[in-house]
């Protein structure tokens, strides 16, 4: 899945945890320098965010229309 | 779940828990008190028996499931953490169970002193979680509609509480206040500004989770806290100003956005990709079919209003909110809240050793759903009994006691069976 963000999606709205959790670990694992990541979510994933933090991930998120919130994650 | 619940801030078992196993015992006091006291109860709206009935609800039951719920989950749904979980926990478990049980007293006995300190009591513990929470909340940026629906429903608390204080030391000291206007107020605070905010609030993030559905879309969401704290505080002002025109109309309105919500939610299950109609499923259904309903009473009534005068009109309505409606919702996420957080605690203990029981061993779907129909049956029996209260207030007392020792009885199940796998696996 692709999205105009970035080619590296994780679709997670209709996942029931903790499957958001694992794949995005493992698509921040595959990503090279430079590249960035999209989460989408029907939530904000606090917990996400301070794993994030810890590991020196910045993220940016934005709540679309239909309630989604685009979560951006780089290094 | 483990999104939700499973944080490495996330309190101990014991800090939710003990809200979780009090607040049936309450809901059964409130149906016994039902059996006990019969027709009587249903006379009209200001009986004393109906006055702690509807508390022992609402106080001992709601309450204390929303606190307890709360502190548990603050720190997943908004990143802010409470400073001592366990401690808040235990000072305002003591509070809300002690104050509860005055106020029902104070009520069912017409005791003044009992009525000040249920005041006092309810006061005090709901000011010091407010300040506990207000802290952790302070500098949490309101990134999404659940933290600012959050917020927006601590300020609804606050008013809920002033005003039921107020009320209580009115009817202990004998104050000139004019009751029934303070009464619906206190009303539209608690079930308005503060229940319904919080509802919403949670419901954007665990009606998707829970039963796979979209998402609520980000305007309403946003809007939603919002109009209902807007409606209660221009109807505090229409009381002040003592409009009745705009009474009705504030009233109308603030029934109408519950619809409103009600409906969104109905539509968004409609389309949600979980084939299994589990027991949360179905008390969600029951609480927004009986929402809808209750709601428009009010509604129609604020166009009409002599429908308001007649018989069992304001018993129906308290009814459907407060049985149909909000226990409904309570219960349903305590069935994946308790089972989720026994399994979480066993599988942090097991280290090795035996492995978590499947959730649905910890508590059994079918004691969920035959659970369910009985709580269904004492809302359809209660809502007879406002029309027919001779012959079926007992058995709908019978019916909510049976229901809410029910689900203490399977909630307890489902500790018992986690305590004994910790004692299994750590004999020490």
């Amino acid at each position: 899945m692709s999205h105009p963000k970035t080619a590296h999606v994780v679709d997670a709205r209709y996942l029931e945890p903790p499957e958001p959790f694992v794949q995005t670990m493992e698509m921040l694992d595959t990503l090279k320098p430079g590249e960035r990541m999209l989460l989408l979510l029907f939530r904000e994933p606090h917990p996400l965010y301070k794993v994030l933090r810890q590991n020196g991930y910045t993220y940016e998120t934005e709540l679309v229309a239909d309630g989604t919130y685009e979560i951006l994650i780089w290094r | 779940m483990q999104a939700l619940l499973s944080f490495d801030k996330a309190p101990p078992f014991a800090a939710p828990l003990r809200f979780f196993l009090t607040a049936p015992l309450f809901a059964l006091a409130a149906g016994l008190l039902l059996l006990a006291l019969g027709p009587d109860m249903f006379a009209s709206r200001w009986m004393p028996g109906l006055l702690a009935a509807t508390h022992l609800i609402t106080v001992g039951f709601m309450l204390q499931v929303m606190l307890g719920a709360l502190i548990q989950i603050l720190p997943v749904v908004t990143g802010a953490n409470l400073g001592n979980p366990l401690a808040v926990s235990r000072w305002l478990h003591v509070g809300l169970s002690a104050g509860a049980l005055l106020l029902a007293a104070g009520f069912l006995l017409g005791q003044p002193p009992l009525l000040s300190a249920a005041a006092l009591t309810l006061g005090l513990s709901i000011a010091a979680f407010l300040g506990a929470t207000g802290r952790a909340l302070s500098g949490v940026p309101s990134t999404s509609p659940t933290i600012r629906g959050l917020k927006f429903a601590l300020f609804g608390l606050a008013g809920a509480v002033a005003l039921g204080v107020l009320l209580a030391l009115a009817l202990a000291r004998g104050w000139a206040v004019p009751l029934p206007l303070l009464t619906d107020l206190h009303a539209g605070w608690a079930l308005g500004g503060w229940a319904g905010i919080l509802l919403a609030a949670m419901a954007y993030v665990v009606v998707p989770m829970f039963q796979l559905t979209p998402g609520y879309p980000a305007r309403p969401s946003w809007w939603f806290p919002r109009v209902m704290l807007g409606l209660v505080l221009a109807w505090t002002l229409a009381v002040l100003v003592e409009s009745p025109l705009a009474l009705r109309l504030v009233q109308g309105l603030s029934a109408l956005a519950g619809i409103a919500f009600a409906l969104l939610t109905l539509r968004l299950q409609m389309q949600r990709r979980r084939a299994r109609t589990d027991a949360t499923h179905r008390y969600w259904q029951l609480g927004l079919g009986s929402a809808i309903f209750a709601l428009f009473l009010p509604l129609t009534a604020a166009a009409w209003p002599p429908l308001a005068d007649l018989p069992g009109w304001s018993l129906s309505f308290g009814i459907l909110l407060l049985v149909g409606g909000f226990m409904s919702f309570i219960v349903g996420m305590l069935y994946k809240i308790v089972p989720f957080l026994a399994w979480l605690h066993m599988q942090n203990c097991s280290s090795g050793q035996a492995p978590a029981p499947n959730m649905n061993r910890i508590l059994p779907e079918a004691d969920m759903q035959r659970q369910v129909r009985v709580h269904a049956l004492a809302v359809a029996l209660l809502l007879a009994a406002a029309v027919w209260p001779e012959w079926l207030a007992r058995p709908a007392g019978a019916a909510l006691a049976l229901a809410s020792g029910w689900l203490f009885y399977n909630l307890l199940g489902a500790v018992s069976r986690y305590r004994r796998h910790i004692k299994e696996n750590n004999p020490a």
